[in-house]
């Protein structure tokens, strides 16, 4: 049976991952630019963050959830759900925010955010892993349709 | 305080972040671990001040800021001035009542790497600590000036090569001891100072929180490995920390109110200091037969450090 | 509710004195201070005003001035009115946060006694402190008396928070000369002084949480050159903004401020330009001079950030000869004010001649007599149609005289 790949735009929100750090906004002239240089995070009240979830927020244009670092990558991380116990060791150690995790349930990778680190590789304990890397290039559902199996662990 | 459940990871995980992606940090760098830790630990409105370093030139570079609550950078020295102040305007204004929302729960938090925290901040930290501010001051240790390419700092171990304190055929690298940064802060009579490390998540949260609800400042120091300077693959960075923790390296412990320390980790197996120092390439020149004598010295340091801390914990001292 | 402080219609306060005073009526909510003579006392007066009920603030006594500014700096972008004191040693150690400051487009105010610096070390008054912030984005206005440094820290609350303004701003006055001396202080009443600098309507909030901001932010080479002109922009265009809140101020005190101050200008031939308390004794020497038949006139720059280059070149336009009086020491160049001046003047049709006088460094006094010995050296440069002086010159110094460069002449 096959295993359900994930949508690559996950939980994005309209604006996630649109603008290039390098390139920032067009860059703007003196007349434009913030007083200051202060930015603020949001567009509308954003009383209520801390208890919406990313794709609930109207993130302003200044905020870097609206822009990517998809090509930092050079390998990155395919998701099978269903190896995953929802641990959430990839969520609590990924650095880059990059784990979508809703109501308890690893759905799958925010691709706009991640920069291929492994991290949640290392510390997913299934066996098989429900994370592995893979060439920034590779193809999620072959990927996943040729997961690898369950191995024997090798007495020390 | 509003603080969130860390009864179990689940429950932990359904907290929603205020730090985005897109910042600047190496893959791997564990400061946006526990950032996203910090911030997940509570609910209440944040206002934080960060030193300039890693942390700051990563995620608020214009026109981008990776921060959801409100954010404070003014230099290399002065984050812990800079919360005392926002801390003191909070006071004031709350008294006369104008404030956009008098009853929003808010609470002061300052991060330093180990360059502004240990040598450049220290006047400024030890002083917002003196005056008693409502803050926590979170320390990420990576033992050295990581953003300005890996200088030596007070933090820096025996034996590192750092840019500035080179390993080569005259020199083993670093040659003092790490400051004590620990013992300094519980000696300003601080009411919670931690060491805590990331691979241990509950700890670090329940650290975090214990700060956080403590009225007063407080302090904890936090290894921060750089997979950039300690040079290893950025995939290992709770592997090293595991490897920290367990050799105690890092030994993980909190002091209350100065003088009351209690130890939050021992390993069930204390691995030796090799393993943890093989692991990573700014040590690598130790492993030569000239330099060897400065692992012994390395392990002999933890076991003293590690014997004084059980004194410490025996002794409620 | 604050205790009620009882005021005369004229007060004897020092410098130091007045501008406390003026920081207990604005109703600064936070000082974020360090002592340092000769400006302590006002901060310990706030600190007072604090611990007897007159003001409801937090009076925040840091471990150094840079943690001072610091301390402002976390304060104001917190939404509430901020001001600090300091001289010479502790503006030099805050110096990088000034600054910031002023990057960030704080309303912070910042009272000024200065005071000469380090080496040698010395707590009495010039303008070496002064000098050293020049460039640093702040506004800045000179006290030249005791009731100058109450009425200009009124202002320059008005005019930092102002919307279209959101600099902070500086009010100097010469340490000792007026920081500690007692002079009669005709202050506003508390209704009317706070009346006139009216509650503070922050922008960019930290504590207003449905709006959380990111202060502080690098912009490196594809952004920095914008933001700082954006800030020079709005420096040089609070310039309307200063002239209106001081015409506003005389309307409730009588007293006028403008950006320059002119004293018998209309038909010098010589003049004096200066800062500071300098000024005041430079009219004196002046209407002697006028009764010795010399054309004397004299030039106060009140406020010299930004640089009052057109008016300054008008004001002089018509002058033979002027002196630039700096006192500060120039560290081998003509001194900062003499070159600002020069610099306005080379864009004048008349072209006058500009001399430079360093005096009074380290509190060393200026005389009547030593500003007449200037005027008269400037008639000579206006009879023989060129610097007959060295340009710049020592005055009051002991030890053979000291003068630098000569005017060129074909």
């Amino acid at each position: 049976m096959a295993v359900e790949s994930q949508d690559i735009n996950l939980l994005a929100n309209d604006n996630r991952g649109k603008s290039q750090l390098e390139a920032g906004f067009d860059l703007l002239g003196w007349d434009e630019v913030t007083q200051g240089s202060v930015l603020p995070s949001f567009d509308g009240d954003a009383t209520q963050v801390a208890f919406q979830k990313a794709e609930e927020r109207t993130y302003s244009g200044y905020n870097s959830y609206t822009a990517t670092v998809a090509s930092w990558r050079v390998v990155k991380p395919i998701f099978n759900i269903d190896v995953c116990i929802d641990c959430q060791n990839c969520w609590v150690w990924c650095p880059d925010s990059s784990i979508l995790s809703r109501d308890k349930q690893m759905l799958g990778i925010d691709y706009d955010h991640c920069k291929g680190c492994e991290i949640c590789s290392e510390v997913c304990p299934t066996n098989p892993k429900s994370l592995l890397m893979f060439s920034e290039y590779a193809d999620i559902e072959t990927e996943l349709s040729q997961w690898p199996q369950k191995q024997k662990k090798e007495k020390k | 305080m509003a603080i969130t459940s860390i009864k179990n990871l689940k429950e932990f995980s359904t907290n929603n972040d205020r730090f985005e992606g897109a910042h600047t940090l190496c893959p791997g760098c564990a400061h946006s671990m526990m950032v996203r830790e910090l911030m997940n630990c509570t609910d209440d409105n944040l206002v934080i001040s960060t030193n300039t370093g890693c942390l700051e030139v990563s995620t608020a570079v214009y026109p981008f800021t990776s921060w959801d609550t409100s954010w404070i950078h003014i230099g290399f020295e002065n984050a812990a001035s800079a919360i005392g102040g926002a801390e003191a305007m909070h006071k004031v204004r709350k008294r006369k009542g104008t404030l956009a929302d008098n009853d929003a729960p808010v609470k002061f938090v300052a991060f330093g790497g180990d360059g502004s925290t240990f040598d450049i901040g220290f006047q400024w930290l030890s002083g917002a600590v003196e005056r008693r501010h409502d803050f926590t001051y979170i320390c990420l240790d990576n033992e050295n000036y990581a953003n300005t390419g890996g200088q030596r700092s007070s933090a820096t171990p025996i034996g590192s090569t750092t840019s500035t304190a080179q390993a080569g055929t005259h020199s083993y690298g670093k040659k003092e001891k790490k400051k004590d940064i620990m013992a300094i802060m519980a000696a300003h009579d601080m009411p919670y100072v931690a060491q805590l490390s990331p691979n241990k998540w509950k700890m670090m949260a329940k650290g975090f929180q214990k700060a956080l609800e403590t009225e007063g400042p407080c302090f904890i120091n936090t290894v921060s490995p750089c997979c950039t300077e300690w040079k290893f693959e950025p995939k290992d960075t709770i592997a090293i920390t595991d490897l920290a923790t367990d050799s105690l390296m890092f030994p993980m412990y909190e002091i209350i109110d100065g003088h009351e320390l209690n130890i939050l980790y021992r390993p069930k197996k204390i691995l030796p200091v090799e393993d943890y120092l093989g692991a990573q390439g700014r040590y690598k020149h130790l492993f030569k037969p000239e330099y060897k004598h400065i692992i012994e010295k390395i392990q002999s340091d933890i076991d003293k450090d590690w014997a004084m801390l059980q004194r410490r914990e025996e002794a409620r001292v | 509710m604050a205790v009620k402080y009882d005021l005369q219609e004229r007060e004897v306060w020092d410098g130091n004195f007045a501008a406390s005073q003026a920081l207990r009526q604005a109703d600064v909510d936070v000082v974020v201070a360090y002592p340092i003579t000769p400006s302590t006392p006002i901060v310990e007066n706030y600190g007072n005003y604090v611990a007897n009920g007159y003001i409801n603030g937090e009076f925040v006594m840091v471990e150094s001035e840079h943690a001072a500014m610091s301390g402002c700096i976390g304060a104001s972008a917190s939404g509430g009115r901020v001001s600090t004191a300091t001289s010479s040693q502790g503006f030099a150690l805050m110096a990088e946060v000034l600054y910031q400051a002023s990057g960030m487009r704080l309303p912070i105010v910042l009272n000024v006694v200065n005071r000469a610096l380090a080496a040698p070390l010395n707590v009495r008054g010039d303008h070496a402190d002064m000098y050293l912030g020049r460039d640093s984005g702040w506004i800045q206005f000179g006290a030249f008396n005791a009731q100058e440094a109450y009425d200009l820290a009124l202002c320059a609350f008005k005019v930092a928070e102002n919307h279209n303004v959101r600099l902070p701003v500086m009010v100097h006055q010469d340490g000792f000369i007026t920081s500690h001396t007692a002079q009669n202080v005709y202050p506003l009443s508390d209704e009317v002084a706070y009346g006139f600098v009216g509650d503070i309507d922050p922008v960019d909030d930290m504590l207003d949480f449905s709006r959380p901001v990111t202060y502080g932010a690098q912009t490196e080479e594809d952004w920095h050159f914008e933001h700082k002109a954006k800030q020079h922009k709005a420096i040089l265009d609070s310039t309307p903004i200063i002239d209106d809140i001081f015409a506003e101020f005389k309307k409730l005190s009588g007293r006028e401020y403008k950006r320059i101050e002119e004293y018998d200008m209309d038909d010098a031939d010589v003049c004096v330009i200066g800062l500071g308390s300098t000024v005041e004794s430079a009219r004196v020497a002046a209407k002697e001079m006028r009764e010795e038949g010399v054309k004397a006139g004299v030039v106060a720059i009140r406020c010299f950030r930004p640089f009052p280059y057109e008016e300054v070149r008008e004001a002089l336009s018509g002058v033979k000869s002027i002196a630039v009086t700096d006192r500060s020491s120039p560290g081998g160049a003509m001194g900062a004010f003499y070159n600002e001046v020069a610099a306005a003047m080379m864009t004048s049709q008349s072209r006058p001649l500009v001399t430079n006088y360093i005096y009074g460094l380290g509190g060393r006094d200026i005389s009547i007599e030593n500003i007449k010995t200037i005027y008269k050296e400037q008639q000579a440069n206006a009879d023989a149609g060129y610097i007959t002086t060295d340009i710049q010159q020592f005055t009051n110094l002991r030890g053979p005289h000291l003068g630098f460069f000569k005017t060129a002449r074909g």
